[in-house]
This record gives C-alpha cells, structure tokens and sequence, in this order.
C-alpha cells in the first residue's frame, strides 16, 4: 500500500474511541482499495498523554490522535468550550453542532491549524463518554447547593476547576488511577465523570454511590491528524479519509448511547441512586455556573471568538431541530 | 527487522554499556537502519514524559527518608532492637541482619539501600563473631531483597505507574509476602547454623543505655496507641462497636498488657525496645495515612520525609542542618539514576510495542498451555532470567504491560499477578551478574561478587520457593488488601 | 599524549566547575519539592482547600533535579551497568571497549541533544503548563511546558561534556598513561540506585 496511517488512542479496545478507529480502519482500507492502511495502537504504546501525543502528531510521528478537551487544552485552550457546562442541551443539539462543515466547527478547525502553525489538523468532533455528570459518596444532590464544601475530584485544568469552584465545592486533582482508593478513603468525594468511565473503574465499589445526571459537560473526542500526511495524499485518498472520519464520528456519537444503558444498569444494581434534576433544578445548575462562561471568555484565550461560534451554533441547531420536528410532527 | 532490538539491547548489556544508554542505543540504531528516522524522536520523548510522573515522586521522597533516618541513627536502634529480640538464637547475628531488614523494609523502598545501610554495620560486626565475611555478605544481599517487598516500595510504585494500579493495594498486598521471605531467610539460617555451629550473640549490646525524657514520654504512649490501635482494628471485624470506643477500650487493655510485660524483662531490654518505638512510626504513619485517606501514596512518601526531619531534628536530636545538603545530595543522585532508568524503559517499551512484540510474545506463551497454574511456572523461570540480566525497574516497564493482561485474561487477580512478578524481579537484584544488592554487598564487605554470589545460594533456593508459594496461593497476597477493602 | 592531556584539562576543569553547581540546585529542587507537597497536604487535609499548583510544581523540581544531578552520578561512574566482559579482558582490549561504549553513549546523547533541542523550540515546548504561573512586568503569565522540558535538555548536554571527558580518559588510559589521572570516583561509596 501507499500510505501508512499509525493511529493512537489512550483508551482502551472496551472504549468507544476503539469503536470509532475499528470502523475508521475498517472503512478507510476498504474503500482506498488498500492503498491506505490503519494501524492502531491503543494505550499508551506510543505516548500517554495529550501534550506528548500532540506533539506526535505535530511532528508526523503520529498520523491520528483522539484527545480529550482537557488534554489538548494545554496548546488549544479554547477547545475547553466544550466543557462549558450546560451549553447544548441534549445529544441531538451536540450532534448537529459538531457536524463537520458547521460554522462551529469550522471555526474550531481553522483556530487549530493557525495555533499549530499549519502542522495539527483537527478532523472531526465526536463522543467520548457521553457526558459528564456529578457523581458523589455523600449523598443525593438535587441542587448545587447540595455540592457545597464537597471535595470533588477535577482534573489538573482550570475551567473543571472553576466550575466545581462556581457550585461552592472543592475542586482537588487527584490522577485518574488514585481515583478509587481516594474515593474510598475520602481523600476526596466526588467526582465529575461519564457512567461508563465510574462503572469501568468500579468507583460504586469505593462508595461513589449518588449520582445526579446534570449533564454539564459533553464529553467531546477531538480527532487530530497530522496535516502534513493529510495533505500530502492525492485528493481521492483525502476523500476516503474524510469519510473514514465521518463513519468513526457516527460510530462514536452512537456506541456511548448503547454502552451507557448496561452501566447505568449495573449502577443500580450495585446499589447507586441516580437522580434526574427537574428542568427547574437544572436551571439553578446553570444559574451557578455563569461565572464560568465569564472566565472562560476573560482568561482563555481565542475564549470569546470560539464561545459566540458555539452560542451562534447551537441557536442555529436548537432552531434547525424545532423546525424539524415539528414537520416530522405534523 | 525492528524485533532485532532485544537481542541488540542485550549484546550491549552484557558487554557493559550502561543499562541507561542500552535501552536508548539499541531500539534507536534499530529505527535507524530501518528508516524511521521520525520514530527516534518518539523515543526521546518517551525518555521525557516517562520521567514526568506524579507517581514516581514517591521514589525520591522515599529515598530521602531513608538516607535521612540512616544519617539520624535510626539503623543502629532497629539493629539494637533486633539484637534484643533474636541475638541469643544459634546463629544470633543473622536473624538479626534478617529481622532489622524486615524493619527497615517499613522505612525504606529500596533494596539497594537497605545493603548499603544494614550491611556497614552488620558485616564487620557478623566478621567480629567468626562469621566468613562472605556468609555475613550474603545473607546481607539475600535479606535486603525484603526492602522493597513490604511497602513502602519503589518497584511497586513503577509497576502501579506503569499498569495503572493502585499503589496502595499493591503496598498491602506486598506485607505478608515480605514477611514470609524473612521467615523463610531465618529457618534457613537456623539449618545452617547447626550445621556450621554458628555463634550466638549478645542480646544487649550496650548496657546502662538511657533514653531521653521527652522521647521516653513518646515512646510510651505511642507504644500504647499503636499496640490499642492494633487490637482495637482487629476487633473491629468482629465487633460493630463505634471506632473510637473501642480503641479506648483496647488501649487501656494495651496498658495494662504492657505494665504486666514490663516486669518480665530487664531495663536494658526496655531502653532498647523504647528507642525503636519513635522510628517504627514510620511505617504506622505511612500505610495508616495511606489506609485512612489521609494522603496519596506520594504525599505519604513527602510525609515520611517530614517524619524523619521531625524525629531527627526535635526528637533525637541526632540531625544536624549541616548533614542536609549530603543527604539531600545522595537522594537526589540515587533517584535521578532510577528516574532516568524508568524514562529510557519507557522509550524503550515504545519501540516494543511498534515492532507488535507484545502480540508476538503472548500469542507465544499462549501456545504453550492455557492451563494458568502451567503458564504461571513457565513465566516466573522467564522472570527470573529476566532478573538475572536487567534490573527489575526497566524489567517491569518492559514486560509487565504484555504479560499482565495475558494472566489477568486468565482470570489471575492484578494485584496478585503484580506481586508475583515484583517479587521474583526484587529477587533477581541479588541473583548474577546484575545484582545491584551484590554489588554493594561486594562494595560495602570487600569480598568479591563471585564468592558472594555462590554463598547466597541457599538463600536465594529459599526465595524461590517463597516465590512459588506466593503464586499458587494467592491469599497470601490477596487476604490483607481483600480486608482492607483495597481489592474486591 | 600531551595533546589528550590538553584536551582534558578544560574538560576537568568544566566538570569540576559546573557539575557542583547543578548538585547544589538539584540539592535545592529535592527541597523544594518536599515543600510543595507538604503544603499541598497542609490545604488540603488541614484547610479543605486543595491548591492546583503544588503537584505541578514539584514535577517541575523533579524534572531538573535529574537533569542537573544526573551528570554528576554518570561522572562518578553511578550508571548502572554490568562490569563482567571488561574486568575479563586483558587492560588494553578492555580498555578499546570502554572507548567504543562511550563512543555509543555519546551518539545516544548527541542525538538525544539535538532532538531535545527541537523538541523545547517546538511545538511540544509552547504548550502551557496546566497550573503554573509566574509574575511578570505585566501581570502573571502562564509557564511554557519548554521551561519543563529544558531540564532533560541541559542534563543531556551537561552528561554529553561528562561523556567526552571519560573518552579522553579512556583514550589515555589505552595508550598507558592511566595513573597519572585523578579518580573521579568520591571516597565513600556515594553512589548506587534501586
Ligand atoms: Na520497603
Ligand atoms: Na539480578
């Protein structure tokens, strides 16, 4: 074959990052009538973490890399504005956002190439997860009120952190395998996470047993591929590849939506309380979260060009659904 | 082509390039000839970001605690403790170079030091008895091993950061086991010595010592909270009675205990049991921080070394200001040798896993048997070999994320599966020609590596069966993080 | 000869100068870190207040404590390695070896230099640190991950000057003239890792 694709995901082959690259393989090899290969290394093989595996990415040591907002955060800061709490309000929403070819993401994909110089090209946005919700070891939250004085566990980057701040708890990083013994001991007591990464890591076991399905963050999967790999192919392959991406996007939107239904399941059976706040309540979330979108427009930078592109995108999405459903409806 | 790198990787080992370099040159000169020139640049950056862990901290704090107790004279009290327990047995010294690295084990996470610590006093003084220096060497090297089997534990804390487990299950789970490799060293010794006639030892080394007040006030009363703790944890899996009642109870039981002991053994022996009180909270405070979710394991490691600055500064007052900059010196020199060990293992596995090594290997030893108990056998000879030529640090960065998965598919517990490959790897530090723990043994007696390395023997055939016996029973391992509620 | 022994020289005199130098800030680093850490215990157990900056901050201290002490550890021939082939051979043959072992360990640290090099002007060296900040003439700005990646770069370059004063001592050693060196190696055993 012609072209190499070495592609590399810091999950595991039970998450739906695997999902997404098997069909990604799958559909690329096939239709480039293998002129395109797809290797996958899940894992950290080759590098473990967003800054290292960007860099990979960057250099063309690596063709493709799904990361985590918080994990490219670091050199795209304004890809935090999908961790912005409460902005779409539903999967359906999110989907239509994220297509390619939205004002959105355009926008997205254009600030990547210039911070990167030309040399990072974001292909396409999907799920990863889900989304985040607060789970806790205390007991049942129905407002943010309930979260006051909590230790919740964040990751090392700022906008989580200012979140949990903005509902009155206490953000503490704590690294992703110390989780559960820190939930168990009570170093911390809560955390923000999707149900399958609180099942696949047993965290009901370590008492993480009150969960309340606030829904503040989607859990985006932002797929980077090294421009230069890209561009260098004939543009049929290019093609192939785009396409490739949009079949991992749609993978990636649906496999979350099956596997969460066993993890909620298995979440009741071991024992968890799961809570839907009333859209009034969800209205007090999103009332305590304001200083967030304050901040991140303030302090991150490319925050407010990238926050209207989102505000202007779910509008425009919210509006599009209505429409469509009320001529489905009628 | 590209799986040409380990047999490369061990050409130049054994020809002596450092294990450092070694891991770097060989897959690096591989990519070369192959034409992934860009994949070099993955390794440096693997070097990098294998280095920059939180986890890891632990390894240097950890070190500097021991160096810090060492220089404070906290060694010369647990050797004196020993000594007061076990001294007046056939063969008094080596029980007691065994039991004080049992204890010293709670301080420290390194082998290496534990040799370098135990064996400046204890061979000379072992020679002094009639004891060939190569015996007390030996038994030096083959005892330290315990080190880093009861926690705290550099090599644990590389495998959870590598595998991704909990540092503290793998800390628990690594006690009894520790524990058996001592007992298992001591009836050893004990055949020996009736067969080699071996000398018993004074019980008390220097009589008419005195303790200070202060720390004699301490000692009491920690003494009582620990031994009250104890019961008070052990009744409370059969008690449900509210915590803190029932630690009051049982540390008025612990008085009581303890004034009736108190009787029955000379003053000397007291003074001698007391001083070894303030320096065994160390491990108290470790795995009970640990344990109580009071900090992670590396912010226990941090306050280990609090601890130690505590005690020798305010409480012993055996630390001076002007011994820093040298301990901090030699924590620093040792961890930056093992931090740039895990980032070369690290690059060094990026290369393993682009040449599909680790499919290749498992669908190897899969062939074999798909009976566990069968590939369990075949894969500690592997480790064991391994253990012979590479350290156990870069060993576990290397194989541990292929053969984990394989044992875990099997249905081996994580935990267990890490136990059983930290301990055989802690082993092969005392087994030829890589054996750091004889090196210093060799450095720290003057006798020669060669005559050491036969000496062990029976040591080491004792170590292997505790290896073995550790594999096939898994509640060894498994029963105290099981309780603690650390593995389900 | 006297040309290697020039040679040396300037060698011995850098390393004699510079390694004590970054023992004294590794020295410096290892405090630091246990600071950070203790007062990231301090707010957090004792005042319910975790910071973001201390774990940050005390891998940054340990990234340099390597880098600036390892060199000093290499120096004092503190690498591990296995000794058995060279102390079997006859001196020069062993000594040959040694030479061309630190020829390889010098390529490994001339490429690892330039690739470090790039790797800090790069793309890698502009990501932000996620918590650290520093005060400027303007207001706090954020650290740049290359101050982190530095480290690895000066301990490279520092163990490659480290690397070339020992192939000039090799190579005086194979032409005979080995006892008149100095050892490099301190009296008591201050060495070892595990
Ligand atoms: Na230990
Ligand atoms: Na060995």
């Amino acid at each position: 074959q012609e072209y190499t694709l070495r592609a590399t995901a810091n999950s595991n082959e039970n998450d739906e990052d695997y999902d997404g690259l098997i069909v990604f393989k799958n559909f690329v090899e096939q239709a480039s009538n293998g002129e395109i290969a797809v290797e996958i290394f899940m894992g950290t093989q080759l590098c473990s973490n967003g800054a290292e595996c960007l860099q990979g990415i960057a250099d063309g040591s690596i063709d493709i890399y799904i990361s985590t907002s918080g994990g490219a955060a670091g050199i795209f800061p304004f890809v935090q504005v999908l961790d912005l709490p409460y902005l779409m309000a539903n999967d359906r929403i999110a989907e239509t956002v994220l297509e390619n070819g939205s004002p959105f993401v355009d926008t997205m994909q254009q600030m990547v190439l210039d911070t990167s110089g030309g040399a990072v090209r974001l292909m396409t946005i999907g799920n990863t997860g889900g989304w985040r919700n607060f789970a806790n070891t205390q007991g049942r939250v129905t407002q943010p009120s309930d979260l006051e004085g909590m230790k919740i566990r964040t990751v090392v980057a700022d906008l989580p952190q200012e979140l949990v701040r903005a509902m009155g708890a206490s953000p503490t990083p704590i690294p992703w395998p110390e989780l559960f013994t820190s939930l168990q001991t009570g170093v911390v007591e809560g955390s923000k996470n999707g149900i399958t990464d609180i099942m696949s890591m047993k965290f009901p076991d370590a008492g993480l047993q009150y969960l309340t399905l606030d829904g503040h963050a989607y859990m985006g999967a932002l797929w980077f591929m090294n421009n230069e790999t890209f561009m260098s192919m004939p543009e049929e392959l290019r093609r192939v590849v785009l396409d490739g991406f949009y079949q991992l996007q749609q993978a990636t939107f649906a496999s979350p939506k099956r596997k969460s239904i066993d993890a909620y399941e298995a979440f009741r059976e071991a024992g968890g309380d799961i809570y839907v706040p009333s859209p009034d309540e969800k209205e007090q979330f999103a009332e305590a979260a304001q200083p967030v979108y304050e901040w991140f427009q303030q302090n991150v930078e490319g925050g407010e060009e990238i926050f209207q592109a989102m505000n202007d995108a779910v509008s425009a999405a919210e509006e599009e659904i209505d429409a469509a459903r009320s001529a489905d409806m009628n | 082509m590209l799986i040409w790198f380990l047999p490369a990787f061990l050409v130049l080992l054994v020809l002596g390039l450092p294990v450092f370099f070694g891991l770097i040159a060989a897959p690096g000169i591989l990519l070369w000839l192959n034409g992934q020139e860009r994949d070099i640049t993955l390794l440096y950056r693997n070097l990098y970001n294998g280095m920059d862990s939180f986890p890891l901290m632990a390894i240097p704090f950890f070190m500097l605690a021991g160096e810090l107790m060492n220089k404070g004279g906290i060694t010369i009290r647990l050797v004196e403790f020993s000594q007061a327990l076990m001294g007046h047995l056939r063969g008094g010294l080596a029980h007691v170079n065994i039991l004080s690295s049992m204890l010293f084990a709670g301080l420290s996470g390194s082998a290496v030091a534990d040799t370098s610590a135990l064996g400046s006093m204890l061979i000379p003084a072992m020679e002094k008895q009639g004891y060939t220096r190569r015996f007390a060497a030996a038994v030096t090297a083959a005892s330290s091993v315990i080190g880093p089997i009861i926690p705290p534990s550099g090599i644990m804390i590389i495998y959870a950061y590598v595998m991704g487990e909990s540092v503290a299950a793998l800390f628990l789970a690594g006690i009894v086991p520790g524990a058996l490799v001592g007992i298992g060293l001591m009836l050893c010794v004990r055949v020996l010595a009736d067969r080699y006639d071996l000398p018993k030892a004074e019980r008390i080394v220097h009589r008419g010592q005195s303790i200070a007040p202060t720390e004699g006030w301490i000692s009491l009363v920690m003494l009582r909270l620990n031994l009250g703790g104890l019961m008070a944890a052990i009744a409370a899996i059969f008690v449900p009675l509210n915590g803190w009642a029932l630690t009051a109870f049982f540390v008025v039981v612990a008085h009581v205990l303890l004034m009736w002991l108190r009787r029955r053994v000379d003053s000397d022996f007291r003074v001698v049991a007391k001083k070894a009180v303030v320096p065994l909270q160390t491990p108290i405070v470790i795995l009970g921080g640990i344990l109580l979710g009071v900090f992670t394991p590396t912010e226990a490691a941090a306050i280990a070394v609090f601890y130690a600055l505590l005690v020798g500064f305010f409480i012993l007052h055996s630390l001076k200001l002007s011994d820093l900059p040298e301990v901090l010196s030699r924590a620093a020199m040792t961890s930056a040798v093992v931090l740039l060990l895990v980032g070369a293992a690290m690059a060094f596995k990026t290369v393993v896993s682009l040449s599909h090594a680790p499919q290749i290997l498992a669908e190897f030893i899969l062939a074999l048997s798909d009976n566990p108990l069968i590939l369990l056998f075949l894969i500690n000879v592997l480790l064991f070999i391994v253990g012979m030529f590479l350290d156990a640090g870069p060993a576990i960065i290397i194989l541990g994320p292929i053969l984990g998965p394989i044992f875990t598919d099997l249905g081996v517990d994580p935990v267990h599966f890490a136990i059983i490959m930290s301990v055989n790897l802690t082993v092969g530090l005392a087994t030829p020609p890589m054996g750091l723990v004889l090196f210093v043994a060799s450095s720290v007696s003057g006798e020669k590596v060669e005559r050491i390395a036969r000496a062990i023997l029976p040591f080491l055939a004792v170590e292997v069966a505790v290896i073995f016996l550790i594999t096939y029973f898994p509640a060894i391992s498994m029963t105290i993080p099981r309780l603690t509620g650390f593995v389900n | 000869m006297g040309v290697l022994r020039g040679l040396l020289r300037p060698l011995e005199v850098w390393n004699d100068t510079v390694l004590p130098l970054g023992r004294a800030l590794a020295i410096l680093a290892v405090g630091l870190m246990v600071l950070a850490i203790l007062i990231q215990v301090f707010f957090r157990y004792v005042l319910n207040n975790a910071l973001p900056w201390p774990d940050e901050a005390a891998r940054f201290c340990m990234l340099w404590m390597t880098g600036l002490i390892a060199p000093m550890a290499y120096r004092r021939g503190g690498f591990v390695a296995i000794d058995m082939v060279e102390t079997l051979l006859p001196r020069r043959v062993s000594a040959v070896l040694s030479i061309v072992l630190l020829l390889i360990s010098g390529l490994v640290l001339f490429v690892a230099l330039r690739i470090g090099w790039s790797e800090v002007t790069g793309f890698g060296g502009q990501f932000a640190t996620a918590s650290l900040w520093v005060p400027w003439i303007d207001g706090w700005f954020r650290v740049p991950r290359s101050w982190m990646m530095a480290s690895l770069v000066v301990g490279v370059a520092l163990l490659l000057i480290v690397n070339l004063e020992l192939i000039v001592r090799s190579l005086i050693i194979a032409l005979g003239g080995g006892e008149r060196l100095k050892p490099l190696a301190p009296a008591d055993d201050e060495l070892m890792a595990e």
